[in-house]
């Protein structure tokens, strides 16, 4: 039985469940870090990282079968050849949809930290005090100065490249140097400027891949096929960064095709006691033990794992007794925005590839603003020039035809929304008994919708970004929407929210389990609101203060 | 065939830019590519054939022929089309078929490159005509074709290597680059 015991167990091995492994080593505790699907190796697995374009059977598009495979990945950009293995089989893993949900999930070592977006953004006071002031879900528990030097101590060791803009709603951070925006983003920012002064912003997206070395990491060599795993360790992911800092301690034990089926709960000591897990591969029973859980399976799956666990207490699960666990589903609304031409330039092109692009952090809503929605939303763009000529009206076919592909086309300029959703109690996901995964396991339940205020917001989206443009100099802009569904924005947020009192919210200041103070969650499941930046950097954060505070409240015996 | 073979066989397919003779094909008319889902015979196989090579001939670069985007054509309809989508190809393709025998008085493929660009310009003016409905289902075939030759010739290596800078490893991004050098 001992050696099913450690100080700590971290259940998920994604961003969050990297830096809580890593953290809770660092401090010295012996963990377990289980991952319920297969290993995936630094580097050696990144097996079509160093591919041509040209050396994928159908050049990275999806065939018929992967569309019958995949029903809900589909709907979207991830599916696609080039890393079909880091997402989840959903013939094995399904889930019901209430209503429309896409749920782009990875189970696998480092889950989605290997196909982020990597785009990092510090969280403003705004953003912490809107619920208390719109008397909407629960007031955050913390402000930004409990987090400040926990965002600080996030980005030296990630690795963020950007900016210091002195924009006051996105705090600076502790930045590496940014990367450079192309001509035409250039230009593209001076109109902007000129126009908007200092009313809005218009700046090189942050972003989690580092542009000098560090820590045996290699800086970004401008490949742009980062959802494939970076040889280079050049983004954070845990496989890059988390892991190979928590392996150095010698304190950590990794343990892929775990699945965390319960929390293991102790009437009598009112903590969890371990867990019990589920091999994957053997369908085998496991129980492990230890002083202290981290829940880190994202916000959907660490709601599940609650729910799964201590039924015998709480009919709801752990942490359900506040009747918050598993509602307030939020994620970022998107799909909207505009684009256009960009005249002149025509003897200037970019060479290599920056995964990253320009960022409008949110000016809506302040400053006394009041719009007829409340909170705001971001825009995420760039400038680019199309690989080949397209307006070649009077070639169609033909010799000159081929040779005018490899002339540059037109410069174009594009971007598109990130908004704030508002936590709605019905928006939920729940146990859905009827039906069960290749596990025997039950399946989640999801019913949750846009509604009023994020339609109304995305009227704004899409004509406030054709007005920008218009005004920072771009032509012929056409503006683009669709219907908002949430899941797509792939930021799962809120199902087992922070607060202040135990009778509205599942977690306290910390991260602790109300119901069960030896259990942290700090993935998406904790956040009280969504803001509209994207949210890993936030998690990063609150796992690294959660973590810190555990282990002292852990050696004070207090838990 | 497992993926990894998979890839293997186009990256030689590719690679190698090797065209099999006509004489290849056996005497029942088969066509020579192999496919899983779609059934196409040898006159029509030679037909597609001709047509990519028709949107890009060899000048004194390689053509389409030269290149396997012919092959790659085939493949991503026959992986990445829906039944329906194959069952419109192979109407389409046998109503150009016909429309090329009737105004050509020979298989489109026998057409000199005079007589097959002709026929070909001649549908890309239809294509932009909106009053011109007499063809949907040939010019339907005609796009899919088309479509799939140019994405198969700007992602092959041939483009991306000699055609325009396509480096693994760029090791670093140049905001300002001269388009000359660009496209050298």
């Amino acid at each position: 039985m001992s050696n099913n015991t450690y100080d700590a167990i971290v259940i998920g091995s994604g961003i969050s469940g990297g830096w809580a492994a890593k953290e809770l080593t660092e401090k010295g505790l012996k963990t377990i870090m289980l991952e319920r699907g297969k290993n995936i190796e630094h580097i050696k697995d990144y097996v079509n990282a160093n591919k041509g374009p040209w050396e994928f059977e159908h050049r990275g598009g999806r065939t018929q079968k992967m569309i019958e495979d995949y029903p809900v990945l589909k709907r979207d950009y991830p599916l696609n050849e080039t890393n079909l293995d880091y997402w989840t089989n959903e013939k094995e893993s399904p889930y019901t949809e209430i209503k429309r949900f896409d749920w782009f999930r990875g189970y696998h070592m480092g889950g989605r930290s290997l196909m982020w977006g990597r785009q990092s953004y510090r969280w403003h006071d705004t953003d912490f005090e809107a619920n208390l002031k719109d008397g909407i879900g629960t007031d955050w528990p913390i402000r930004y100065k409990d987090l400040a030097p926990w965002y600080s101590h996030a980005e030296k060791f990630a690795g963020i490249s950007g900016n210091r803009d002195g924009v006051p709603i996105l705090p600076d951070g502790d930045f590496m140097p940014p990367m450079d925006m192309n001509i035409v983003e250039k230009d593209v920012q001076k109109r902007f400027k000129d126009f908007y002064k200092d009313a809005r912003h218009f700046i090189i997206g942050r972003t989690a891949n580092i542009t000098v070395p560090h820590n045996n990491r290699t800086n970004c060599q401008y490949r742009n096929k980062c959802w494939l795993g970076c040889p280079f360790g050049a983004y954070f992911s845990t496989q890059s960064a988390t892991l190979p800092a928590a392996m150095a301690t010698g304190n950590l034990t990794v343990r892929p095709w775990s699945i965390v089926t319960k929390i293991l709960y102790d009437k009598d000591t009112k903590k969890a006691k371990g867990v019990e897990v589920l091999d994957a591969e053997t369908n085998k029973t496991y129980e492990f033990y230890a002083k202290i859980v981290f829940v880190n399976a994202s916000a959907l799956n660490s709601a599940w794992v609650l729910m799964n666990s201590a039924t015998d207490v709480w009919e709801g699960g752990l942490g359900s007794s506040s009747g918050e666990l598993g509602h307030n589903v939020m994620d970022h609304h998107l799909g909207v925005g505009a684009g256009g031409r960009i005249e002149g330039f025509e003897d200037k092109y970019t060479f290599g590839r920056r995964a990253n692009g320009i960022y409008i952090p949110r000016y809506r809503n302040l400053n006394g603003e009041k719009r007829d929605y409340i909170r705001g939303f971001g825009y995420q763009g760039g400038g680019s020039r199309e690989g080949w000529s397209r307006d070649i009206a009077e070639l169609n076919i033909g010799g000159s035809f081929k040779d005018a592909l490899s002339e540059p086309g037109s410069w174009n300029f594009g971007m598109g929304g990130f908004g704030e959703t508002l936590p709605y109690h019905e928006n939920r996901a729940y146990l859905d008994k009827t039906k069960k995964d290749k596990w025997g396991l039950p399946i989640l339940a999801i019913d949750a919708e846009c509604k009023d205020n994020e339609r109304k917001m995305r009227i704004d989206m899409m004509n406030d970004a054709k007005e920008m443009l218009e005004n920072a100099g771009v032509k012929d802009v056409n503006t683009y929407t669709s219907e908002p569904v949430l899941g797509r924005g792939i930021h799962e947020m809120g199902t087992a929210r922070m607060g202040r009192d135990p009778k509205s919210s599942v977690l306290n200041e910390w991260n602790q389990v109300w119901d069960a103070k030896n259990v942290f969650v700090t993935d998406g499941a904790a956040m009280a609101s969504a803001a509209c930046q994207n949210p890993s950097l936030t998690y990063m954060a609150l796992t690294a203060r959660a973590a810190d505070y555990a282990v002292k409240e852990l050696k004070k015996g207090n838990i | 065939m497992n993926r990894r073979a998979a890839i293997r066989n186009m990256a030689l397919i590719m690679g190698s830019a090797v065209v099999l003779p006509s004489c290849l094909h056996d005497d029942k008319g088969k066509a020579v590519v192999e496919l899983k889902h779609l059934k196409i015979d040898a006159d029509q196989e030679k037909l597609v054939n001709s047509l990519t090579e028709t949107i890009l001939p060899k000048t004194d670069t390689p053509g389409a022929a030269e290149l396997g985007i012919n092959l790659f054509v085939f493949k991503m309809l026959d992986d990445c089309t829906s039944k329906e989508q194959q069952a419109d190809f192979i109407t389409g393709l046998g109503g150009f078929a016909d429309e090329a025998k009737k105004q050509m008085g020979k298989s489109f493929a026998d057409g000199t490159d005079k007589e097959r660009t002709a026929f070909v310009t001649q549908m890309e003016q239809h294509s932009k005509d909106k009053n011109y409905k007499d063809n949907a289902k040939s010019m339907a075939f005609y796009q899919m074709v088309k479509g799939q030759t140019i994405f198969g010739y700007t992602t092959s290596k041939f483009f991306m290597t000699k055609q325009v800078v396509y480096e693994l490893v760029p090791g670093r991004y140049n905001a300002m680059y001269p388009a000359k050098k660009a496209m050298a």
